[in-house]
Protein backbone atom coordinates (compact mmCIF):
# COMPACT_ATOMS: atom_id res chain seq x y z
CA UNK A 1 0.00 0.00 0.00
CA UNK A 2 2.91 2.29 0.82
CA UNK A 3 4.46 1.59 -2.56
CA UNK A 4 1.19 2.34 -4.30
CA UNK A 5 0.25 5.43 -2.26
CA UNK A 6 3.47 7.24 -1.47
CA UNK A 7 5.31 6.01 -4.55
CA UNK A 8 2.63 7.17 -6.93
CA UNK A 9 2.37 10.61 -5.31
CA UNK A 10 6.15 11.13 -5.44
CA UNK A 11 6.23 9.97 -9.07
CA UNK A 12 3.34 12.30 -9.89
CA UNK A 13 5.14 15.30 -8.42
CA UNK A 14 8.37 14.41 -10.16
CA UNK A 15 7.11 13.39 -13.58
CA UNK A 16 3.95 15.36 -14.30
CA UNK A 17 5.31 18.49 -15.98
CA UNK A 18 2.09 20.36 -15.45
CA UNK A 19 1.97 20.56 -11.65
CA UNK A 20 3.17 24.18 -11.41
CA UNK A 21 0.16 26.50 -10.92
CA UNK A 22 0.54 28.47 -14.17
CA UNK A 23 0.85 25.33 -16.31
CA UNK A 24 -1.91 23.55 -14.41
CA UNK A 25 -4.33 26.44 -14.91
CA UNK A 26 -3.29 27.14 -18.52
CA UNK A 27 -3.17 23.58 -19.79
CA UNK A 28 -5.68 21.75 -17.64
CA UNK A 29 -8.29 24.37 -16.81
CA UNK A 30 -8.30 27.20 -19.36
CA UNK A 31 -7.61 25.02 -22.41
CA UNK A 32 -10.42 22.49 -21.78
CA UNK A 33 -12.76 25.26 -20.59
CA UNK A 34 -12.38 27.11 -23.90
CA UNK A 35 -12.81 23.81 -25.71
CA UNK A 36 -16.13 23.40 -23.90
CA UNK A 37 -17.19 26.98 -24.71
CA UNK A 38 -16.12 26.59 -28.36
CA UNK A 39 -18.19 23.46 -28.91
CA UNK A 40 -21.14 24.81 -26.92
CA UNK A 41 -21.30 27.78 -29.30
CA UNK A 42 -20.82 25.52 -32.33
CA UNK A 43 -23.69 23.38 -30.99
CA UNK A 44 -25.91 26.44 -30.50
CA UNK A 45 -25.16 27.75 -33.99
CA UNK A 46 -25.61 24.44 -35.80
CA UNK A 47 -28.36 23.17 -33.49
CA UNK A 48 -26.66 19.77 -33.34
CA UNK A 49 -27.06 19.41 -29.60
CA UNK A 50 -28.22 21.50 -26.66
CA UNK A 51 -26.01 23.06 -23.98
CA UNK A 52 -26.31 20.01 -21.75
CA UNK A 53 -24.98 17.80 -24.53
CA UNK A 54 -21.87 19.91 -25.04
CA UNK A 55 -21.17 21.18 -21.52
CA UNK A 56 -21.52 17.84 -19.75
CA UNK A 57 -19.82 15.94 -22.59
CA UNK A 58 -16.80 18.23 -22.77
CA UNK A 59 -16.48 18.32 -18.99
CA UNK A 60 -16.17 14.52 -19.02
CA UNK A 61 -13.71 14.74 -21.91
CA UNK A 62 -11.53 17.14 -19.92
CA UNK A 63 -10.36 14.22 -17.76
CA UNK A 64 -8.64 12.85 -20.87
CA UNK A 65 -6.24 15.80 -20.99
CA UNK A 66 -4.91 15.05 -17.54
CA UNK A 67 -4.95 11.30 -17.80
CA UNK A 68 -3.69 10.75 -21.35
CA UNK A 69 -0.81 13.20 -21.05
CA UNK A 70 -0.28 12.18 -17.42
CA UNK A 71 0.01 8.50 -18.29
CA UNK A 72 2.45 9.37 -21.05
CA UNK A 73 4.54 11.47 -18.70
CA UNK A 74 4.38 8.82 -15.94
CA UNK A 75 6.49 6.50 -18.07
CA UNK A 76 7.89 8.63 -20.90
CA UNK A 77 9.45 11.18 -18.55
CA UNK A 78 11.29 8.42 -16.66
CA UNK A 79 13.15 7.80 -19.88
CA UNK A 80 13.57 11.52 -20.65
CA UNK A 81 14.90 12.30 -17.18
CA UNK A 82 17.22 9.26 -17.27
CA UNK A 83 15.57 7.43 -14.35
CA UNK A 84 13.85 4.62 -16.24
CA UNK A 85 16.72 2.21 -15.69
CA UNK A 86 16.57 2.76 -11.92
CA UNK A 87 12.85 2.01 -11.83
CA UNK A 88 13.26 -1.15 -13.88
CA UNK A 89 16.05 -2.29 -11.56
CA UNK A 90 13.68 -2.09 -8.60
CA UNK A 91 13.18 -5.41 -6.78
CA UNK A 92 9.46 -4.61 -6.46
CA UNK A 93 6.83 -5.40 -9.07
CA UNK A 94 7.14 -2.85 -11.86
CA UNK A 95 3.57 -3.63 -12.91
CA UNK A 96 2.39 -2.57 -9.45
CA UNK A 97 4.64 0.51 -9.50
CA UNK A 98 3.35 1.69 -12.86
CA UNK A 99 -0.33 0.80 -12.36
CA UNK A 100 -0.24 2.61 -9.02
CA UNK A 101 0.73 5.75 -10.84
CA UNK A 102 -2.75 5.96 -12.35
CA UNK A 103 -4.24 6.98 -8.98
CA UNK A 104 -2.99 10.61 -8.78
CA UNK A 105 -3.86 11.21 -12.41
CA UNK A 106 -7.37 9.90 -11.87
CA UNK A 107 -7.79 12.17 -8.83
CA UNK A 108 -6.38 15.08 -10.82
CA UNK A 109 -8.73 14.34 -13.73
CA UNK A 110 -11.72 14.24 -11.39
CA UNK A 111 -10.76 17.62 -9.92
CA UNK A 112 -10.25 19.17 -13.37
CA UNK A 113 -13.55 17.82 -14.71
CA UNK A 114 -15.45 19.04 -11.65
CA UNK A 115 -14.01 22.55 -12.06
CA UNK A 116 -14.67 22.59 -15.83
CA UNK A 117 -18.26 21.39 -15.37
CA UNK A 118 -18.98 23.93 -12.62
CA UNK A 119 -17.42 26.92 -14.41
CA UNK A 120 -18.83 25.89 -17.81
CA UNK A 121 -22.35 25.50 -16.41
CA UNK A 122 -22.15 28.84 -14.59
CA UNK A 123 -20.77 30.73 -17.61
CA UNK A 124 -23.23 29.29 -20.12
CA UNK A 125 -26.23 29.15 -17.81
CA UNK A 126 -26.81 25.41 -17.63
CA UNK A 127 -28.95 24.38 -14.67
CA UNK A 128 -27.92 21.09 -13.13
CA UNK A 129 -30.31 19.81 -10.45
CA UNK A 130 -28.66 19.26 -7.06
CA UNK A 131 -29.99 15.71 -7.01
CA UNK A 132 -27.92 14.92 -10.12
CA UNK A 133 -24.59 15.98 -8.60
CA UNK A 134 -23.72 12.69 -6.79
CA UNK A 135 -24.36 10.67 -9.96
CA UNK A 136 -22.41 13.17 -12.06
CA UNK A 137 -19.52 12.87 -9.61
CA UNK A 138 -19.70 9.09 -9.95
CA UNK A 139 -19.63 9.32 -13.77
CA UNK A 140 -16.62 11.66 -13.65
CA UNK A 141 -14.81 9.40 -11.17
CA UNK A 142 -15.34 6.24 -13.26
CA UNK A 143 -14.27 8.09 -16.40
CA UNK A 144 -11.17 9.47 -14.65
CA UNK A 145 -10.06 5.99 -13.55
CA UNK A 146 -10.71 4.53 -17.03
CA UNK A 147 -8.82 7.41 -18.69
CA UNK A 148 -5.90 7.06 -16.26
CA UNK A 149 -5.45 3.39 -17.23
CA UNK A 150 -5.87 4.30 -20.89
CA UNK A 151 -3.13 6.93 -20.40
CA UNK A 152 -0.88 4.29 -18.82
CA UNK A 153 -1.49 2.01 -21.81
CA UNK A 154 -0.27 4.78 -24.10
CA UNK A 155 2.57 5.51 -21.67
CA UNK A 156 3.62 1.84 -21.87
CA UNK A 157 4.32 2.43 -25.55
CA UNK A 158 6.99 4.80 -24.27
CA UNK A 159 9.07 1.75 -23.42
CA UNK A 160 9.05 0.76 -27.07
CA UNK A 161 8.80 4.00 -29.08
CA UNK A 162 11.08 6.98 -28.80
CA UNK A 163 8.58 9.77 -29.38
CA UNK A 164 5.37 8.94 -27.59
CA UNK A 165 4.19 12.54 -27.37
CA UNK A 166 2.91 12.25 -30.90
CA UNK A 167 0.75 9.31 -29.77
CA UNK A 168 -0.78 11.20 -26.86
CA UNK A 169 -1.26 14.32 -28.97
CA UNK A 170 -3.03 12.49 -31.78
CA UNK A 171 -5.05 10.42 -29.29
CA UNK A 172 -6.49 13.47 -27.53
CA UNK A 173 -7.40 14.97 -30.92
CA UNK A 174 -9.09 11.70 -31.93
CA UNK A 175 -11.01 11.56 -28.65
CA UNK A 176 -12.61 14.92 -29.47
CA UNK A 177 -14.01 13.31 -32.63
CA UNK A 178 -14.68 9.69 -31.64
CA UNK A 179 -16.17 9.80 -28.14
CA UNK A 180 -19.49 11.28 -29.21
CA UNK A 181 -18.84 14.30 -27.04
CA UNK A 182 -19.08 16.79 -29.89
CA UNK A 183 -20.57 14.89 -32.81
CA UNK A 184 -23.63 12.83 -31.81
CA UNK A 185 -22.56 9.19 -31.77
CA UNK A 186 -25.27 8.09 -34.21
CA UNK A 187 -23.99 10.58 -36.80
CA UNK A 188 -20.63 8.85 -37.04
CA UNK A 189 -20.07 5.97 -39.48
CA UNK A 190 -20.03 2.45 -37.99
CA UNK A 191 -16.24 2.03 -38.01
CA UNK A 192 -15.69 5.30 -36.14
CA UNK A 193 -18.45 4.34 -33.69
CA UNK A 194 -16.72 0.98 -33.14
CA UNK A 195 -13.43 2.71 -32.26
CA UNK A 196 -15.21 5.29 -30.11
CA UNK A 197 -17.08 2.59 -28.20
CA UNK A 198 -13.75 1.09 -27.12
CA UNK A 199 -12.42 4.41 -25.81
CA UNK A 200 -12.89 5.75 -22.31
CA UNK A 201 -15.12 8.85 -21.94
CA UNK A 202 -17.66 7.70 -24.59
CA UNK A 203 -19.93 5.79 -22.21
CA UNK A 204 -19.25 8.01 -19.19
CA UNK A 205 -20.25 11.09 -21.20
CA UNK A 206 -23.52 9.42 -22.20
CA UNK A 207 -24.16 8.40 -18.58
CA UNK A 208 -23.32 11.89 -17.30
CA UNK A 209 -25.70 13.51 -19.78
CA UNK A 210 -28.46 11.16 -18.66
CA UNK A 211 -27.67 11.91 -15.02
CA UNK A 212 -27.77 15.67 -15.66
CA UNK A 213 -31.11 15.12 -17.37
CA UNK A 214 -32.59 13.53 -14.27
CA UNK A 215 -31.92 9.80 -14.84
CA UNK A 216 -31.37 7.65 -11.76
CA UNK A 217 -28.62 5.18 -10.97
CA UNK A 218 -30.42 2.34 -12.72
CA UNK A 219 -30.81 4.48 -15.82
CA UNK A 220 -27.11 5.26 -16.12
CA UNK A 221 -25.82 1.92 -14.81
CA UNK A 222 -25.37 0.20 -18.21
CA UNK A 223 -23.16 2.99 -19.59
CA UNK A 224 -21.33 3.37 -16.30
CA UNK A 225 -20.58 -0.36 -16.06
CA UNK A 226 -19.37 -0.39 -19.66
CA UNK A 227 -17.03 2.51 -18.89
CA UNK A 228 -15.75 0.69 -15.80
CA UNK A 229 -15.20 -2.46 -17.89
CA UNK A 230 -13.23 -0.44 -20.44
CA UNK A 231 -11.10 0.93 -17.60
CA UNK A 232 -10.36 -2.59 -16.31
CA UNK A 233 -9.53 -3.75 -19.85
CA UNK A 234 -7.03 -0.92 -20.28
CA UNK A 235 -5.48 -1.66 -16.87
CA UNK A 236 -4.88 -5.27 -17.95
CA UNK A 237 -3.60 -4.14 -21.35
CA UNK A 238 -1.24 -1.63 -19.73
CA UNK A 239 0.14 -4.32 -17.39
CA UNK A 240 0.69 -6.74 -20.28
CA UNK A 241 2.32 -4.13 -22.50
CA UNK A 242 4.57 -2.95 -19.67
CA UNK A 243 5.85 -6.49 -19.14
CA UNK A 244 6.34 -7.16 -22.84
CA UNK A 245 8.02 -3.85 -23.61
CA UNK A 246 10.21 -4.00 -20.50
CA UNK A 247 11.54 -7.40 -21.56
CA UNK A 248 11.92 -6.18 -25.13
CA UNK A 249 13.75 -2.98 -24.17
CA UNK A 250 16.17 -4.99 -21.97
CA UNK A 251 16.78 -7.40 -24.82
CA UNK A 252 17.39 -4.62 -27.34
CA UNK A 253 19.28 -2.43 -24.85
CA UNK A 254 17.04 0.47 -25.80
CA UNK A 255 15.99 1.58 -22.31
CA UNK A 256 17.53 5.05 -22.41
CA UNK A 257 17.25 5.65 -26.13
CA UNK A 258 15.81 9.06 -26.77
CA UNK B 1 18.66 40.87 -50.76
CA UNK B 2 20.82 39.66 -47.88
CA UNK B 3 17.85 39.89 -45.53
CA UNK B 4 15.60 37.98 -47.91
CA UNK B 5 18.24 35.29 -48.30
CA UNK B 6 18.55 35.00 -44.55
CA UNK B 7 14.78 34.68 -44.17
CA UNK B 8 14.58 32.00 -46.85
CA UNK B 9 17.57 30.04 -45.56
CA UNK B 10 16.23 30.30 -42.02
CA UNK B 11 12.82 29.03 -43.14
CA UNK B 12 14.38 26.17 -45.05
CA UNK B 13 16.57 25.24 -42.11
CA UNK B 14 13.62 25.23 -39.73
CA UNK B 15 11.48 23.20 -42.14
CA UNK B 16 14.26 20.62 -42.44
CA UNK B 17 14.69 20.56 -38.67
CA UNK B 18 10.96 20.03 -38.14
CA UNK B 19 10.90 17.28 -40.76
CA UNK B 20 13.21 15.22 -38.53
CA UNK B 21 10.77 15.31 -35.63
CA UNK B 22 8.23 12.47 -35.53
CA UNK B 23 6.16 14.58 -33.14
CA UNK B 24 5.89 17.50 -35.54
CA UNK B 25 5.31 15.31 -38.57
CA UNK B 26 2.74 13.13 -36.80
CA UNK B 27 0.88 16.04 -35.26
CA UNK B 28 0.90 18.28 -38.31
CA UNK B 29 -0.17 15.46 -40.63
CA UNK B 30 -2.87 13.79 -38.55
CA UNK B 31 -4.45 16.47 -36.35
CA UNK B 32 -5.71 18.72 -39.22
CA UNK B 33 -7.33 15.68 -40.82
CA UNK B 34 -9.07 14.87 -37.54
CA UNK B 35 -10.29 18.46 -37.26
CA UNK B 36 -11.54 18.43 -40.85
CA UNK B 37 -13.42 15.17 -40.21
CA UNK B 38 -14.95 16.64 -37.06
CA UNK B 39 -16.08 19.75 -38.94
CA UNK B 40 -17.60 17.69 -41.76
CA UNK B 41 -19.59 15.47 -39.40
CA UNK B 42 -20.73 18.45 -37.34
CA UNK B 43 -22.05 20.25 -40.41
CA UNK B 44 -23.59 17.04 -41.76
CA UNK B 45 -25.32 16.48 -38.44
CA UNK B 46 -26.66 20.02 -38.70
CA UNK B 47 -28.07 19.20 -42.14
CA UNK B 48 -26.14 22.06 -43.70
CA UNK B 49 -24.30 20.25 -46.51
CA UNK B 50 -24.11 23.46 -48.55
CA UNK B 51 -21.68 24.79 -45.95
CA UNK B 52 -19.35 21.79 -46.05
CA UNK B 53 -16.75 23.62 -48.15
CA UNK B 54 -16.77 26.52 -45.69
CA UNK B 55 -16.41 24.02 -42.85
CA UNK B 56 -13.39 22.41 -44.57
CA UNK B 57 -11.78 25.82 -45.15
CA UNK B 58 -12.53 26.80 -41.54
CA UNK B 59 -10.97 23.56 -40.26
CA UNK B 60 -7.92 24.22 -42.44
CA UNK B 61 -7.60 27.70 -40.99
CA UNK B 62 -7.80 26.18 -37.50
CA UNK B 63 -4.86 24.00 -38.50
CA UNK B 64 -2.87 27.02 -39.69
CA UNK B 65 -3.39 28.73 -36.35
CA UNK B 66 -2.45 25.59 -34.38
CA UNK B 67 0.68 25.26 -36.48
CA UNK B 68 1.76 28.85 -35.82
CA UNK B 69 0.83 28.70 -32.13
CA UNK B 70 2.44 25.37 -31.27
CA UNK B 71 5.18 25.74 -33.86
CA UNK B 72 6.42 29.13 -32.64
CA UNK B 73 6.15 28.16 -29.00
CA UNK B 74 7.39 24.62 -29.50
CA UNK B 75 10.38 25.64 -31.60
CA UNK B 76 11.57 28.14 -29.01
CA UNK B 77 10.93 25.76 -26.15
CA UNK B 78 12.83 23.05 -28.03
CA UNK B 79 15.79 25.38 -28.57
CA UNK B 80 15.68 26.21 -24.88
CA UNK B 81 15.79 22.47 -24.05
CA UNK B 82 18.56 21.90 -26.57
CA UNK B 83 20.55 24.80 -25.15
CA UNK B 84 20.60 26.72 -28.44
CA UNK B 85 18.34 29.61 -27.47
CA UNK B 86 21.25 31.65 -26.10
CA UNK B 87 23.14 31.08 -29.35
CA UNK B 88 20.21 32.42 -31.32
CA UNK B 89 19.93 35.49 -29.11
CA UNK B 90 23.68 36.07 -29.47
CA UNK B 91 23.46 36.07 -33.27
CA UNK B 92 24.73 39.36 -34.78
CA UNK B 93 21.32 40.14 -36.29
CA UNK B 94 18.22 41.71 -34.83
CA UNK B 95 16.22 39.16 -32.80
CA UNK B 96 13.22 39.58 -35.09
CA UNK B 97 15.31 38.48 -38.07
CA UNK B 98 16.39 35.38 -36.19
CA UNK B 99 12.90 34.32 -35.12
CA UNK B 100 10.83 35.42 -38.12
CA UNK B 101 12.02 32.50 -40.30
CA UNK B 102 10.84 30.11 -37.57
CA UNK B 103 7.35 31.56 -37.37
CA UNK B 104 7.11 31.88 -41.16
CA UNK B 105 8.14 28.25 -41.53
CA UNK B 106 5.39 27.30 -39.10
CA UNK B 107 2.90 29.30 -41.14
CA UNK B 108 4.10 27.50 -44.25
CA UNK B 109 3.68 24.15 -42.48
CA UNK B 110 0.18 25.27 -41.52
CA UNK B 111 -0.68 25.75 -45.18
CA UNK B 112 -0.50 21.94 -45.40
CA UNK B 113 -3.48 21.87 -43.02
CA UNK B 114 -5.47 24.01 -45.43
CA UNK B 115 -4.55 21.89 -48.44
CA UNK B 116 -5.02 18.61 -46.58
CA UNK B 117 -8.48 19.47 -45.27
CA UNK B 118 -9.63 20.48 -48.75
CA UNK B 119 -8.15 17.34 -50.34
CA UNK B 120 -9.59 15.16 -47.55
CA UNK B 121 -13.02 16.73 -47.98
CA UNK B 122 -12.93 16.31 -51.76
CA UNK B 123 -11.67 12.72 -51.85
CA UNK B 124 -13.52 11.22 -48.87
CA UNK B 125 -16.68 13.27 -48.57
CA UNK B 126 -17.11 14.43 -52.15
CA UNK B 127 -17.16 18.10 -51.25
CA UNK B 128 -17.23 20.16 -54.44
CA UNK B 129 -14.36 22.66 -54.46
CA UNK B 130 -16.65 25.28 -55.93
CA UNK B 131 -15.04 28.53 -54.82
CA UNK B 132 -16.84 31.80 -55.42
CA UNK B 133 -13.49 33.46 -56.23
CA UNK B 134 -11.20 30.64 -57.41
CA UNK B 135 -8.29 32.96 -58.21
CA UNK B 136 -8.61 35.05 -55.05
CA UNK B 137 -8.62 31.95 -52.82
CA UNK B 138 -4.95 30.90 -53.28
CA UNK B 139 -3.83 34.53 -52.94
CA UNK B 140 -5.90 34.90 -49.77
CA UNK B 141 -4.49 31.63 -48.42
CA UNK B 142 -0.89 32.68 -49.12
CA UNK B 143 -1.27 36.16 -47.61
CA UNK B 144 -3.08 34.74 -44.57
CA UNK B 145 -0.40 32.12 -43.94
CA UNK B 146 2.40 34.71 -44.22
CA UNK B 147 0.46 37.16 -42.05
CA UNK B 148 -0.02 34.58 -39.34
CA UNK B 149 3.67 33.78 -39.55
CA UNK B 150 4.38 37.46 -38.86
CA UNK B 151 1.82 37.44 -36.02
CA UNK B 152 3.77 34.51 -34.58
CA UNK B 153 6.60 36.92 -33.76
CA UNK B 154 4.46 38.51 -31.06
CA UNK B 155 3.83 35.06 -29.62
CA UNK B 156 7.52 34.20 -29.86
CA UNK B 157 8.44 37.22 -27.72
CA UNK B 158 5.97 36.05 -25.08
CA UNK B 159 7.25 32.47 -25.24
CA UNK B 160 10.85 33.56 -24.74
CA UNK B 161 9.99 35.54 -21.64
CA UNK B 162 7.89 32.96 -19.87
CA UNK B 163 9.32 29.69 -18.69
CA UNK B 164 6.11 27.76 -19.15
CA UNK B 165 5.26 28.71 -22.71
CA UNK B 166 3.33 25.47 -23.22
CA UNK B 167 0.68 26.64 -20.73
CA UNK B 168 -0.01 29.65 -22.93
CA UNK B 169 0.02 27.54 -26.07
CA UNK B 170 -2.51 25.10 -24.66
CA UNK B 171 -4.72 27.95 -23.44
CA UNK B 172 -4.68 30.00 -26.65
CA UNK B 173 -5.78 27.47 -29.27
CA UNK B 174 -9.55 27.34 -28.79
CA UNK B 175 -10.11 31.04 -27.88
CA UNK B 176 -8.60 32.18 -31.19
CA UNK B 177 -10.58 29.56 -33.14
CA UNK B 178 -13.72 30.83 -31.43
CA UNK B 179 -13.07 34.59 -31.56
CA UNK B 180 -11.85 34.57 -35.16
CA UNK B 181 -14.98 32.90 -36.46
CA UNK B 182 -13.08 30.07 -38.11
CA UNK B 183 -15.89 27.52 -37.85
CA UNK B 184 -18.90 29.60 -36.82
CA UNK B 185 -19.88 33.23 -37.45
CA UNK B 186 -18.65 35.84 -35.01
CA UNK B 187 -22.21 37.17 -34.85
CA UNK B 188 -23.18 34.12 -32.80
CA UNK B 189 -20.81 35.20 -30.00
CA UNK B 190 -21.59 37.79 -27.31
CA UNK B 191 -21.28 41.39 -28.59
CA UNK B 192 -18.40 42.23 -26.24
CA UNK B 193 -16.12 39.82 -28.10
CA UNK B 194 -16.46 41.90 -31.31
CA UNK B 195 -13.66 44.43 -30.61
CA UNK B 196 -11.27 41.66 -29.55
CA UNK B 197 -12.05 39.71 -32.72
CA UNK B 198 -11.58 42.82 -34.86
CA UNK B 199 -8.05 43.29 -33.52
CA UNK B 200 -6.94 39.76 -34.46
CA UNK B 201 -5.37 39.11 -37.87
CA UNK B 202 -6.80 35.58 -37.71
CA UNK B 203 -10.33 37.03 -37.85
CA UNK B 204 -9.66 38.90 -41.08
CA UNK B 205 -7.68 36.05 -42.61
CA UNK B 206 -10.49 33.59 -41.87
CA UNK B 207 -13.01 36.10 -43.21
CA UNK B 208 -11.03 36.61 -46.43
CA UNK B 209 -10.88 32.86 -46.99
CA UNK B 210 -14.59 32.49 -46.24
CA UNK B 211 -15.42 35.29 -48.69
CA UNK B 212 -13.21 33.71 -51.35
CA UNK B 213 -15.11 30.47 -50.73
CA UNK B 214 -18.70 31.61 -50.38
CA UNK B 215 -18.65 35.06 -51.98
CA UNK B 216 -17.99 38.57 -50.75
CA UNK B 217 -15.34 41.29 -50.88
CA UNK B 218 -12.10 39.35 -50.31
CA UNK B 219 -9.53 42.12 -50.67
CA UNK B 220 -10.58 44.51 -47.85
CA UNK B 221 -10.53 41.64 -45.34
CA UNK B 222 -7.22 40.39 -46.69
CA UNK B 223 -5.74 43.89 -46.58
CA UNK B 224 -6.79 44.29 -42.95
CA UNK B 225 -5.26 40.90 -42.13
CA UNK B 226 -1.96 41.96 -43.70
CA UNK B 227 -1.95 45.40 -42.03
CA UNK B 228 -2.72 44.06 -38.54
CA UNK B 229 -0.06 41.37 -39.00
CA UNK B 230 2.49 44.00 -40.07
CA UNK B 231 1.67 45.99 -36.92
CA UNK B 232 2.06 42.80 -34.87
CA UNK B 233 5.38 42.15 -36.58
CA UNK B 234 6.57 45.66 -35.63
CA UNK B 235 5.32 45.27 -32.07
CA UNK B 236 6.85 41.81 -31.89
CA UNK B 237 10.23 43.15 -33.08
CA UNK B 238 10.17 45.80 -30.35
CA UNK B 239 8.96 43.28 -27.78
CA UNK B 240 11.74 40.86 -28.71
CA UNK B 241 14.39 43.51 -28.01
CA UNK B 242 12.73 44.35 -24.69
CA UNK B 243 12.24 40.70 -23.79
CA UNK B 244 15.81 39.84 -24.70
CA UNK B 245 17.15 42.55 -22.38
CA UNK B 246 14.79 41.51 -19.61
CA UNK B 247 15.65 37.82 -19.97
CA UNK B 248 19.38 38.62 -19.96
CA UNK B 249 19.03 40.84 -16.86
CA UNK B 250 16.96 38.26 -14.99
CA UNK B 251 19.08 35.39 -16.35
CA UNK B 252 15.94 33.43 -17.27
CA UNK B 253 16.67 32.82 -20.95
CA UNK B 254 17.85 29.25 -20.58
CA UNK B 255 15.51 28.23 -17.78
CA UNK B 256 12.98 25.69 -18.98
Amino acid sequence: MRLLGLGSVIAYRALFNWTTPIVFVGSLLIGPLFQLIFFAYVGRELAVGDDRFYIVGNAVLSVAWTCVFGGTMAIGNERRFGTLGHVLLSPRSRTLIFLGRATPYAANGLLVAAVILTVGALLLGLHIPASAIPLLALCLAVSAVACAFFGLTLGALGLRFRDIWVISNVTTALMVLLTGVNVPFDQLPWFLRAIGAALPVTHAAAAARDAAGGAGLTGIAPNLLTEAGIGVAYAVLAAVLLRIFEAESRRRASLDTL
Amino acid sequence: MKTLRMLLMGMLFHLKHSSRSPFEIGSFVVVPIVQATLAVYLFRAAAEPQKLLQAAVGAGMMGVWSSVLFGAGGAIQMQRWQGTLEMLMLAPRRPVMVFLPITLANGAMGSYALLATLAWGRVLYGIELDFAHPFAFPVAALVTVLSLGAFGILLASLFILVRHANAFMNALEYPIWLLSGMLLPIASLPAWTGPIAAALPTTWGARALREATAGGAVWPSLGLCAVISAVCLGLGALALVHVERKARAAATLALA
